[in-house]
């Protein structure tokens, strides 16, 4: 598991999106959400930008270090 | 599964398979001298690898909703890491190869040592995309 935790999968289902469609908007595969929602994977800074940008947040809001 | 697993599953069985037959008598023909065409029969190989090729990823594209999608960070990286690994096969493959000179291997021998150690390092390197594919799944 990577160390950096996140809200993705807490923000996404209260926006009512499917991991599908957020991927489709970030430009990520559905993959690729699943796995940062499941930290099996960090995103890239310009896609945890990306999603936080999409979602109206802040990266910190978003991500946090969490050892 | 995603149209890219699929496909590198698809690529490394059916290239494992095809040149395991063809280094199997290739092989049988250097210990029992059995009868073997090595040219016709890499050229059957590289025919029946493209054949298997292009229509099993023309079935796995016809079920992949995904077949159009351009490549993302992550399986860029699972990319690069596989590459990677592949290209240090192939070198230590090729060095090898190389060095079968020194064995008393012939011209022929010898370029057969470097196409196994061209395909081992390409299904290496697929094999470590499926690889790093299961692990961050």
């Amino acid at each position: 598991m990577f160390p950096i935790a996140n809200i993705v999968r807490a923000e996404r289902e209260a926006r009512g999106m499917t991991q599908s469609e957020l991927g489709a908007a970030i430009g990520l595969t559905r993959q690729t959400i699943a796995a940062i929602e499941q930290r099996h994977y960090s995103p890239s800074l310009e896609a945890a930008f990306r999603i936080a940008r999409l979602f109206g947040m802040t990266v910190d809001d978003l991500f946090r270090w969490d050892e | 599964m995603s149209f890219r697993y699929k496909s590198a599953l698809l690529s490394l069985v059916s290239m494992a398979a095809i040149y395991a037959w063809f280094f199997f008598f290739l092989v049988l023909h250097y210990e029992t001298g059995h009868p073997f065409n090595p040219v016709a029969h890499l050229i059957g190989t590289i025919v029946a690898l493209a054949i298997i090729q292009i229509v099993g990823h023309a079935i796995i594209a016809g079920t992949s909703s995904d077949k159009y999608d351009r490549m993302d960070e992550r399986e860029r990286a699972f990319d690069r890491r596989a590459t990677q690994v592949g290209y240090y096969v192939l070198i230590v493959g090729a060095l090898i190869g190389i060095g079968t000179l020194h064995l008393g291997f012939d011209g022929p021998m010898v370029g057969d040592a470097v196409l196994f150690a061209i395909v081992f390092a390409e299904c290496t390197r697929q094999a470590v995309f499926l690889i790093a594919h299961h692990r961050a799944a």
